[in-house]
Order: C-alpha cells, then structure tokens, then sequence
C-alpha cells in the first residue's frame, strides 16, 4: 500500500482506474451536498453568513462540472455498487436529541458539509512528481483549496451561540459524519492501493 | 506508532531513551509534529535524559477534534503523557503555542516539575500578538495550510537558513502540509476566542525556569518573555543570539545543549534562576554570558536601564 497515488506514467499522470474511482466519489459527494443546498436554501436570507451558502451551492456544482471534464474516466465494474452505497450514506438523517426537525435535517446536511471539506485532502494523494498542466491533478488541488473557504459556513453554523444549547448533539453529528466519510474515503483508497492517513483510520 | 487515550480522542505520542532516566516532555507548536524534535531526541538522550515527543490534539497524527479543542484538553492530553513517564524528575519545555501549554501545566501541577523551558513564549495577548493571529486566522482560510506556511517561514526564521532553502521551500513545507488539515488548525487558533491572560497565575510557578526568546523573535518579541521573567521567581531568562521566532527548528544543536546543561544544573542543585538575563552561546558548548549590567534587555538599541 502507498500512500500516494501512482505509480504516474512518463507525463506524471494519475492511472485512469484511480482518476475513476476518485473522482466517482467526489463527483457523488459534492454532487449530493449541491441538491441538499439547493433544496434547503432559504429563498429569503436573514444573516450575512448565509451568502456564504450561496456561494458554495455554486462552488459543489462547479467541483462536480471540473471533475467530469478533468478525469480521464475508464469502465468500472464497481463504479454503480458504489455509487448506491455511497449515495444512501449521503441522506441527509435528523440529528438525535434536536426536536426542531427542519433544525435537526439542517444540522446533519452542514456536519457531512463539514466532513466533505475537512476531512477529504483530494490534493495530498498526489505525489510530488504529479504533472502540474495535467487537468486531473490541477483538479484535485482547486477542490483542495476551495474547501478552506467552504468549510466557513459550516464551522460558522455549528460553532455558532444559535446551538450552544445543544452543542453535544451538534458535536455528535459531527463526528458521526466525520467517521462516515473517513470510512468510504478510506475504503476508496484502498480498492486503488493507497493506505489511509494514521489519523483516518 | 503508540498511542495514548483521552476519552474518546487519541494521543500519538513517542518516547525514547533509559526508562530510569530524567525525562525532557517537549511540546509542539502550531502546525508541528513530533518528527521535528528528533535531533533534541538523539542529542538530549546522549546526554543521559529520556524524550517524550507527542502530537498535540488537532495535529499531526492525534485525533483532531472537529469543532472545538480547548487548550485544557491539550493540557490534560499532556498530563497523561507525564503520568504514563512514571515518578522520575521531569523537564518540560514547549515552543510557541506549546509553551503556553506547558506554562498552563506549570501553573497547575508545579510540584511535578523539576524544570520548566518555555521558549517563544506568551502568557499574555499583546495588541500586535492578537492581531498577527487573527491575520494568520484569516491567511488560514483563504489560503489554506500552504499559505499558513508561506506567512510563518520568512516570520520565524532567518535569512540564513531560508536562502539555500528558497528553490526548495515546497519540500521543506510538504510534512507539514500533509499531516495539518484546515479545520483543526484553525481549531487550535480559535481556542484563543475566550483566553484571559496567564499572567496573574505565573507567581505559582515554583519551578526552575529557563525561558528561552530569540533575539529577532517577531511574533513574541521579549517584551512578552519579560511577563515571565518578572512574575516566576526561580526563573532566568536567556536569549538566543540571532534567532527568530522558531529558532528550535533552526538552532537545534544549540537549543538542545541549552536544554540539557539547564537540566544538569538542577539536577546538580547549581541552578540559580535570580530572574537573571542571560545571552546564549552563538553554538553549542560556548559559555552564557550575563546581559552587560546597566543596559536595557527589552531595547534593540543599547540603552541605558532606567534607574528603578
């Protein structure tokens, strides 16, 4: 097991059957947070921070769009078993001990925003002999950076004195998401060769 | 890799040298790992000591809460390490964000020590140290870790040591950058939102200190040193001859003998701390030499101590 992906051909290319499996889960997971921000957005926003959303419902589309366009797919036997595992993993499931239920969906769809944009590291897979003018690494570094600034309304909303009084619940549904999505993250890379970071596993 | 449990979150920590030895507990700063004390580890163990290195919570890899670490937690995450070293002597010294660790662990559990290094240290927020936070906060976000880093190297390290570096920072960045996710970093930045000054609580500090600041130190300049200085009695404060802010990374060599000759002392019962000033060797082994009498230490000009 490698940590990185590879091994690069000549022009410092990822492999087509890693491109496949990365970017399915990403395209599946950005793709998911898209329609739970669109479905959920107010039509009306009362804070500031809300334009934030804004931006990243448009941001999620944007990573989908760049990663059908940057990989170099190839035929995955695998690619529509996981995709129903990884959509049911998506839906969006009250937090426990909210009685709010809208509150509880919101939550939960802003915990696994979190886990999306914290704990994915698309650009520490690559390796440092990776082609810089190659689209699918070029990709894997903008989802990378954008998630610094996508991670902010999450951390803004589930920080926030609004749930202090139900921080452990919040807390919780973080960490559950967290573990979620660490668990397929890890399961992807292992289907391609690549060991999970220490603290993923 | 070993771990330790607190509560649900884990401590990866590494712990080196003779079981029946004194031990030196060094602690991280932000963005560090415990792989950057490995030349402390080999130069403090031929000197006879055992080395515990860990990662703090939010680094490297220890678990890394999602939405709030509080400095307590790392410093019951500390508390657990020095427990698991048995009831020998032990040196604590931290760097940076780790030295307020280890002061908070000082302030609360004196009587374990029997040697405290802060270096780079604060137990306070200037104006500048607040707002040189909030900026690297805000570096954070939009940039990223790589960013982060990109504001810290030329911050916190000298001319000397960048310029063969600089056609490969990339790769000096690199550890660093894979290991540290955003959200925990920022974490640890936002467990200064309710800091209230240690100050008021230094006095309980009853250890031999030696607090260690770097001559050009920019982002805890001596005035903040000085705090310490003044309210720990049994203290000395030495600076490092032309180091910055994180001159353990730079000066190892120096910072290790530094740390084992302060051990030694106590040890011995020769340590005298006199909140004496004191200005370190340019290298290992050199000899200490007082701040020349009359002259102000917190000046960067040579002034004259007003007469108090």
């Amino acid at each position: 097991m490698n940590p990185f992906l590879g091994p690069l051909d000549s022009l410092g290319r990822v492999p087509a059957l890693q491109q496949t499996r990365v970017a399915s889960f990403l395209v599946s997971l950005h793709g998911a947070l898209a329609r739970q921000l669109a479905l959920t957005l107010p039509g009306q926003f009362n804070a500031g921070w809300q334009t934030e959303l804004n931006t990243q419902l448009h941001r999620e589309t944007e990573i989908v769009s760049l990663l059908l366009r940057a990989t170099s797919w190839m035929p995955d036997i695998m690619v529509f078993y996981n995709t129903l595992i990884w959509e049911a993993a998506w839906v969006p499931t009250p937090t426990a001990g909210i009685a709010d239920r809208r509150l509880a969906t919101t939550i939960d769809i802003a915990a696994l925003g979190h886990a999306a944009h914290g704990a994915i590291r698309p650009a520490a897979l690559l390796p440092v002999e990776a082609s810089t003018d190659d689209p699918f690494v070029a990709a894997l570094r903008r989802i990378e950076f954008e998630s610094s600034r996508l991670i902010q309304a999450q951390i803004y909303f589930l920080k926030s004195d609004e749930l202090k009084s139900v921080r452990d619940a919040v807390g919780a549904a973080v960490n559950d998401r967290h573990r979620l999505v660490r668990k397929l993250w890890a399961d992807v890379l292992e289907s391609i060769g690549i060991k999970p970071r220490a603290d993923d596993e | 890799m070993p771990f330790l449990s607190h509560g649900s979150h884990r401590i990866r920590y590494e712990l080196d040298g003779p079981t029946d030895a004194p031990a030196y507990v060094l602690v991280n700063g932000l963005t560090q790992y415990s792989e950057l004390w490995a030349a402390y580890r080999d130069a403090l163990i031929g000197k006879g000591f055992r080395v515990a290195t860990f990662d703090l919570l939010g680094q490297g890899a220890s678990t890394k809460p999602e939405l709030f670490i509080s400095q307590h937690d790392q410093v019951e995450a500390l508390e657990h390490l020095i427990e698991a070293l048995g009831s020998g002597p032990i040196f604590l010294g931290g760097i940076s964000f780790g030295a307020l660790i280890a002061l908070r662990y000082a302030i609360l559990r004196s009587d374990r020590l029997s040697g405290l290094v802060p270096m780079s240290a604060f137990a306070e927020m200037s104006p500048q140290l607040l707002l040189l936070g909030n900026a690297l906060r805000t570096g954070l976000i939009l940039g990223g870790t790589s960013y982060l880093q990109d504001l810290l190297l030329p911050m916190n390290l000298s001319d000397a040591w960048l310029k063969p570096l600089l056609g490969n920072l990339d790769a000096v960045k690199r550890q660093g950058w894979l290991i540290n996710d955003v959200y925990a970093v920022q974490n640890l930045m936002e467990s200064f939102l309710d800091f209230e000054p240690l100050t008021p609580q230094l006095a309980s500090i009853k250890t031999p200190t030696m607090i260690l600041n770097g001559e050009f130190d920019f982002l805890t300049p001596r005035s903040l040193h000085e705090t310490l200085r003044t309210h720990i009695a049994d203290s000395s404060l030495v600076i490092v001859p032309n180091a910055y802010h994180a001159f353990t990374l730079e000066k190892a060599a120096l910072t290790a003998d530094l740390l084992a000759r302060f051990a030694e002392d106590v040890l011995a019962g020769r340590w005298q701390g006199r909140q004496a000033v004191w200005i370190a060797p340019d290298e290992a082994g050199g000899e200490m030499t007082p701040f020349p009498a009359g002259f102000d230490h917190l000046r960067a000009i040579p002034v004259q101590r007003a007469a108090s």
